[in-house]
C-alpha cells in the first residue's frame, strides 16, 4: 500500500507552487480578472516552459509522456491559487479529446502546438436544451468524401472566447462523431460570457462550417472517458481550493476578535471548523480514489469493464467532492461574517470557484441518480436473504 | 391560512392584493419578481405610492402615518406586498430610524424628519457596523465629541447598504469613552452631504455594489440631531434591532420564490421529462415546501401570542431569523440548480446576439442572488448569533 506521492510528483507540486507563490498573488490575479482576456499569456508560455502542457501527452506528439497522476497535481496546485488559464478545456478536454479518439496524423498536428503553448482548445459539447447531456448532440454534422460541415448551436463551452481549436460532438450516421473546427473558419460564431468564477466561457454557433472528423465511429466512450479525466483533475482542483479557503477560515479566526476575544475561542466555530476539516479530509480522499481510477484505466475505453468502473468511481468521487466543496465554500464564507462577501477578499473567489465546480460537467442530483442506477459501491448481501 | 382569517380581515387581504396589483407599477413589480435589481427610483416610486394611501408605515404610531392595525392586518400588508413582488419601503427609513424617532425623539425633531422620512424624501443609511464592530456592535470607536453647539464626530462605517444612494445617515457613536461600552453610545443622525463625509463602495461576490464603508473625519454635526438623550444609543439601538427582526423570515418572498423555481423547472427539459419530475430535484424542493410551512405556521403561532395580548419581546424570532435565513438560501441554491450549466455565468442580459439560443431567464440573477444572500445569515444578528440567543433566552443554557 503506497498512496504517496513519488519524488518526481513532489518536485513537479513544489515547483508550480513557487512560480505561482511569486506570480500569482491576489493582486495579479485581480488585475488578470479585471483583463479584457481573462487570464495571461504569459504564464501560459511558462507552464509551457515547465513542461505543464506537455504532462499528459505521449513522447511522440512531444509530451512528456506522464499521465494522469502529475496532472493532478498541477491542478490541485493550480486549485490553492485559484489560476485562471484554460489548462482544464485545452489540456485535459481538447488535448485529451484528440489523443483519445485522434488519428495519429491528427495528434501530430495538434498535440505539440498544445504543449507548446500556442495552441488554446476548447470542446463544445454541451447544448442549450440538453443540460448535461453529451450522448444525443442535436448539432448535426454533414460528411462528404475527406471534409465535413457543422451546424448547430453549443453553449457552457469553456475556453471558448479565446479557442484557436474547437472539438465538437455531432450527431452522425455513425453515432455521435467528434469534429475539429477552426476557431478562425467560416460559419463559427462566438458569443463570449464570463462564469462566475471569472474563467471565460461562451456559446458558440456553427453555421455550415468547415469541420475534420476526429478519428473515426461513435466517440460517445471517447468522450465518456475524457469527461471521467476532468472530473478527476477538478477534484484536484477543488481539493487545492478547498484547502486553502478552510486554513484562512482557520486562520481567521484566529485573529479575529469580537466579544473582547478571538471568534475561534467560541466553542461553536471550533467544532464548525472541524467539521469542515474531516469533510476535507474526505474530499482528499475522494480525489485520490479518483486519480486512481483514471490512472488505472488509462486508455480503457468507456465501453470496456474496467472503463465502466472507472466511470462508476468518478461519479462516487464528484459525489464526495461537489458537498464537500457546497459545505466548505458556504462555511467559509459564514464563519467570516460579513468580509467574507467581498471582492477584496480571497474568501469569496474561492467559494465562488467551489459553487461553479459541483455544476461543472454535472450537478448532485445527476451524479447521485447515475451512480445509484449503475448499483453503486457495494454489492447487496445480506446473511439471511 | 385564509380559513384562519375573520371575515373583516380575509376582506382587508382581499383590499391589500387588488391595491397593491393595481396601484403599483406593473414594470417594478416584474422586475422585483424577476430578481433584478431595482433603480433607485423604483424604490422612490413605490413607497411614495403606499405613503399617500398610508401603508408605507402603518406600523408607526397614527399621528405619524401609522395604522391603528391589528397584529394580523400588519401581517395581512406585509405578506400580500411580498406575494405581489412590491419592493418593501426602505427599512432603514420605515423599520429602523422612523420607529426610533417616533419613539424615543424629541417633538421637533419628529417633527423635522418623520414626514420626510415616511416619504422617503430623506434615504437613510444604517451606520452600525465598524470593521472592528460587527456581531460586538457595543464595541464601536467611532466618536462623536461635543464642542459648543456641535458634535465632531471621527470614526469609519462599513458595510452600509445602499449608502451610495444615502442622503442622511442614522449613527451609533461613542459620546462616553470612560464608561462600560454599551453606556457611552449615543444615537445621532447625520447629513451625508457634510463636510468630511466620504463614501467608499465595496464590491461584493455577486458582482454588485450594495455596500459601502463611509469615513467621517471631523464632521460637525449639530448637537440638535441627537435622538433621545445621549449615551441612552445602546437602547434605542436594541429596540430598532427588536423591530429588524420582525418580518426578517421573509416568508411571503420564499414562496414567490419557491414558486418561480418551481415554473422553470416545469419548462426545463431533462432526458426524462421536466426538471420538476426529476425525483431528487422534486424532493429538494419539496422538503423546502414543507419547512417553509412549519415556518410560516411558527410565524403565526407567535403572531396568535400577540393577538391574545403579550407585548413582551419573543425569543422565537430568533427562530424566524435563523430558519428564515436558511430557507431563503436553500431557494436561491434551486434556482441555481434549475438551470445547469448555463446558470454559471455572471450576465446583464439572458438574450444574445441574433441566431443564438437565448439564456434561460433566471440566468440573469439566479447565481448572483446566491452568492448575495450568503448575507442573510450573517447580518441583523448572523446564524450563530440567533442561535446563542436560542440557548440562553429560551434553554437557560
Ligand atoms: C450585505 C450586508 C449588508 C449589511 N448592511 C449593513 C448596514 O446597512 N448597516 C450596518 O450597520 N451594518 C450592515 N451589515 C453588517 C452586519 O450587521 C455585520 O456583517 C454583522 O453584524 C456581522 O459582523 P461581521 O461581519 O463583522 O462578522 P463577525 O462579527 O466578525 O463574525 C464572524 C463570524 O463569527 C461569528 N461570531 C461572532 N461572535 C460570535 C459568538 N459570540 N459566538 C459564536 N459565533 C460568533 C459570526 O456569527 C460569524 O460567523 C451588513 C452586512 C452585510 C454582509
Amino acid at each position: 500500500m503506497d498512496l504517496e506521492l513519488n519524488d518526481v510528483q513532489r518536485e513537479l507540486g513544489s515547483t508550480v507552487r513557487r512560480l505561482l507563490r511569486t506570480k500569482y498573488n491576489a493582486e495579479a490575479r485581480d488585475a488578470l480578472l479585471a483583463s479584457e482576456q481573462g487570464f495571461s499569456r504569459d504564464m501560459w508560455n511558462q507552464y509551457a516552459e515547465l513542461g505543464l502542457l506537455s504532462l499528459p501527452f505521449a513522447e511522440e506528439y512531444d509530451g512528456a509522456g506522464m499521465g494522469f497522476a502529475e496532472v493532478a497535481v498541477v491542478m490541485e496546485e493550480f486549485g490553492k491559487a485559484l489560476v485562471l488559464e484554460p489548462y482544464l478545456s485545452t489540456v485535459v478536454l481538447g488535448g485529451g479529446l484528440v489523443a483519445a479518439a485522434g488519428s495519429d496524423a491528427q495528434k501530430k498536428d495538434i498535440l505539440p502546438g498544445i504543449v507548446s503553448g500556442e495552441r488554446l482548445l476548447a470542446f463544445a459539447g454541451y447544448e442549450p436544451a440538453g443540460r448535461y447531456e453529451l450522448s444525443a448532440p442535436a448539432t448535426k454534422a454533414a460528411e462528404s468524401g475527406e471534409g465535413a460541415t457543422i451546424t448547430g448551436e453549443k453553449t457552457a463551452v469553456l475556453g471558448a472566447p479565446d479557442a484557436d481549436l474547437f472539438v465538437v460532438s455531432a450527431a452522425t450516421d455513425s453515432g455521435v462523431g467528434l469534429f475539429l473546427v477552426e476557431a478562425g473558419a467560416g460559419g463559427v460564431t462566438v458569443s463570449p460570457r464570463v462564469q462566475a468564477d471569472g474563467l471565460r466561457t461562451g456559446s458558440v454557433l456553427f453555421d455550415g462550417a468547415q469541420a475534420q472528423r476526429l478519428g473515426s465511429g461513435d466517440a460517445t466512450a471517447a468522450i465518456q472517458a475524457v469527461i471521467d479525466t476532468a472530473n478527476a483533475a477538478l477534484a484536484a482542483e477543488a481539493v487545492g481550493a478547498m484547502e486553502a479557503s478552510l486554513m484562512m477560515t482557520a486562520d481567521y479566526l484566529k485573529t479575529r476578535e469580537q466579544f473582547g476575544a478571538p471568534i475561534g475561542r467560541n466553542q461553536a466555530l471550533q467544532h464548525r471548523a472541524a467539521d469542515a476539516y474531516a469533510t476535507l479530509e474526505g474530499a482528499k480522499s475522494m480525489a485520490l480514489y479518483a486519480k486512481l481510477a483514471i490512472t488505472g484505466a488509462e486508455g480503457d475505453g468507456a465501453a470496456s469493464e474496467a472503463g465502466k468502473d472507472r466511470h462508476r468511481d468518478i461519479l462516487a468521487a464528484k459525489l464526495v467532492i461537489d458537498q464537500a466543496a457546497h459545505e466548505i465554500s458556504q462555511e467559509s464564507i459564514q464563519l467570516h461574517g460579513g468580509i467574507g462577501m467581498t471582492m477584496e477578499y480571497p474568501i469569496g473567489h474561492y467559494a465562488k470557484r467551489l459553487t461553479v465546480i459541483p455544476r461543472t460537467f454535472d450537478d448532485q442530483d445527476g451524479v447521485t441518480q447515475e451512480l445509484a442506477a449503475l448499483g453503486g459501491l457495494i454489492e447487496p448481501s445480506a446473511m439471511d436473504v | 391560512m385564509d380559513n384562519l382569517l375573520s371575515p373583516e380581515e380575509l376582506e382587508f387581504a382581499e383590499k391589500m392584493r387588488e391595491f397593491y396589483r393595481t396601484e403599483i407599477p406593473e414594470d417594478i413589480r416584474f422586475r422585483n419578481a424577476t430578481g433584478q435589481e431595482l433603480s433607485k427610483d423604483d424604490i422612490v416610486t413605490t413607497q411614495q405610492i403606499l405613503n399617500k394611501h398610508g401603508y408605507a408605515v402603518p406600523n408607526w404610531p397614527v399621528e405619524w402615518g401609522g395604522q391603528d392595525w391589528t397584529p394580523v392586518q400588519r401581517h395581512i400588508w406585509l405578506e400580500e406586498m411580498q406575494l405581489a413582488n412590491v419592493p418593501s419601503p426602505l427599512p432603514f427609513n420605515a423599520s429602523m430610524v422612523g420607529p426610533v424617532i417616533a419613539t424615543f425623539g424629541s417633538q421637533e425633531i419628529k417633527e423635522r424628519f418623520l414626514p420626510k422620512t415616511a416619504n422617503i424624501d430623506i434615504w437613510w443609511s444604517q451606520g452600525f457596523s465598524e470593521p472592528n464592530a460587527g456581531s460586538d456592535l457595543a464595541s464601536l470607536k467611532t466618536t462623536a465629541v461635543k464642542k459648543g453647539d456641535h458634535y465632531i464626530v471621527n470614526g469609519q462605517k462599513t458595510w452600509t447598504t445602499l449608502g451610495q444612494y444615502g442622503d442622511w445617515i442614522f449613527m451609533l457613536v461613542r459620546t462616553d469613552p470612560d464608561v462600560k461600552k454599551q453606556a457611552g453610545i449615543s444615537f445621532l443622525l447625520i447629513d451625508m452631504k457634510s463636510p468630511g463625509v466620504t463614501v467608499r463602495p465595496i464590491e461584493l461576490i455577486d458582482g454588485g455594489h450594495e455596500v459601502n464603508e463611509v469615513f467621517f473625519d471631523n464632521v460637525e454635526v449639530p448637537v440638535e440631531n441627537l435622538v433621545g438623550e445621549e449615551n441612552k444609543g445602546w437602547t434605542y439601538a436594541k429596540f430598532l434591532l427588536g423591530n429588524e427582526r420582525t418580518g426578517i423570515a421573509r416568508i411571503g418572498q420564499s414562496k414567490v420564490n419557491l414558486a418561480r423555481v418551481k415554473a422553470y423547472a416545469a419548462t426545463t427539459k431533462t432526458a426524462r421529462g421536466t426538471l420538476l419530475d426529476d425525483p431528487l430535484f422534486s424532493a429538494r424542493l419539496t422538503k423546502v415546501e414543507a419547512e417553509l410551512t412549519a415556518l410560516e405556521f411558527t410565524q403565526l403561532r407567535m403572531l396568535s401570542t400577540q393577538v391574545a395580548g403579550s407585548e413582551k419581546p419573543d425569543p422565537r424570532s430568533s427562530v424566524l431569523k435563523l430558519r428564515g435565513s436558511q430557507l431563503q438560501q436553500d431557494i436561491t441554491e434551486l434556482l441555481v440548480d434549475v438551470l445547469g450549466p448555463q446558470g454559471l455565468d455572471f450576465v446583464d442580459d439572458a438574450r444574445l446576439p441574433g441566431g443564438f439560443t437565448d439564456l434561460p431567464p433566471a440566468a440573469v440573477d439566479a447565481l448572483r442572488t446566491y452568492f448575495n444572500y450568503r448575507k442573510v445569515s450573517i447580518y441583523g444578528g448572523a446564524s450563530e448569533i440567533q442561535r446563542g440567543i436560542i440557548s440562553k433566552a429560551i434553554l437557560g443554557l
